[in-house]
């Protein structure tokens, strides 16, 4: 087993306090524990900026990339998934394109993929859809943004390929019983995204509008849209 | 996990583990997270590591991996590649957090384990 040279959180040192609830494991993600940014920063925090730096200092990174990252995650990244669906619903040729090459058809939109392939996969009235990264967090980021605190989770990630009913219930969503489930297990050269089903009364609403009622949430599959408060 | 049929099922190999209740609140992100998330897209991007070798070396963390967070993995492990690469050196890296470190300004030196045991 390789040990690396940063095996240096002594048990009972208070400012490391949440790596000594090995039993916790579970709330790997879970705030507030782990929050630095009121606190002093952790050695993690210290070395990713040393890091940056040092790649910034000899050339690697240009000054202001990892800014301008940021910035995409934040802004402009959440959003895109919610207008590739909303156009494909309005636009059957799309969809259809969508379902065939998802990198393609995301490109005729503007978004470049980090992943080599896009599988879209489609909700039906018989078969649902859910999309997990047992290994570790591949998701559609620039489709999506970051993955939530739920989807990087050991709980997430081990559970909803054996028990996706039980564990969409833990997200509200009840499927009827003769609904098929498909699990999607993401890797690094392979992303899913969800077209969800399009809910009856969204006749004649605007892309724009639609995209409004396609949370993350419907496009991974743990949740489904919904026109209420809309 | 203890009942695996699969002897070389690494840490990361959690599908189909029992587990508990998920916790469904998207508790976001710091901003060192979020300065960890980019600065892995830009190395991946600006092709200096690829992900398959982020990935391996997460993987080596072994028994470590679950005691870690997500950013402590990812940063971590892209230490682990850089250095092998020799992007730089380890020297470059401590001498390097050590400024960064002092910038902060950390108001209790005993909570710094840098202060305790220097980092080889």
């Amino acid at each position: 087993m390789k040990k690396t040279s940063f095996d240096i959180h002594a048990p009972g040192n208070a400012h490391h306090d949440h790596h000594d609830h090995v039993h916790d494991h579970d709330h790997d993600e879970h705030a507030p524990v782990n929050e630095h940014d009121n606190g002093p920063p952790n050695d993690y925090e210290i070395m990713s900026r040393a890091m940056q730096e040092l790649l910034e200092e000899k050339g690697y990174i240009k000054p202001g990339q990892i800014a301008k990252r940021m910035e995409e995650f934040d802004e402009q990244f959440p959003f895109r998934g919610a207008q590739v669906v909303a156009r494909a619903w309005v636009d059957p040729a799309f969809k259809a394109r969508l379902l065939a090459d998802g990198r393609a058809a995301c490109l005729e939109l503007g978004t470049i993929l980090e992943a080599e392939r896009l599988i879209a996969v489609e909700n039906t009235p018989d078969v649902h859809n859910v999309i997990v990264c047992t290994l570790c967090s591949c998701y559609p980021r620039s489709l999506l943004g970051m993955p939530p605190s739920w989807y990087k989770s050991r709980n997430y990630r081990s559970r909803v390929v054996f028990e996706p009913r039980a564990v969409l219930k833990e997200f509200g969503t009840a499927l009827a019983e003769d609904v098929t489930i498909r699990v999607h297990d993401s890797n690094a050269d392979m992303r899913y995204l969800v077209i969800p089903m399009r809910p009856h009364g969204t006749e004649g609403w605007s892309e724009e509008k639609l995209s409004q009622i396609l949370s993350r949430d419907t496009l991974v599959g743990v949740t489904v849209p919904s026109i209420t408060n809309h | 996990m203890t009942n695996s049929p699969l002897k070389n099922k690494g840490p990361q190999d959690i599908g189909g583990d029992p587990a508990g209740p998920i916790d469904t609140t998207d508790h976001g992100m710091t901003h060192w997270q979020r300065q960890a998330n980019a600065f892995r897209s830009v190395t991946t991007m600006n092709k200096i590591v690829i992900t398959d070798e982020l990935r391996r070396a997460a993987e080596e963390l072994g028994s470590q991996y679950g005691q870690m967070q997500y950013f402590e993995i990812t940063t971590s492990a892209i230490k682990t590649v850089l250095l092998e690469k020799k992007l730089f050196t380890e020297e470059e890296l401590q001498q390097k957090m050590i400024q960064i470190r002092a910038r902060f300004n950390v108001p209790d030196e005993s909570l710094s384990p840098l202060k305790k045991t220097p980092l080889k």
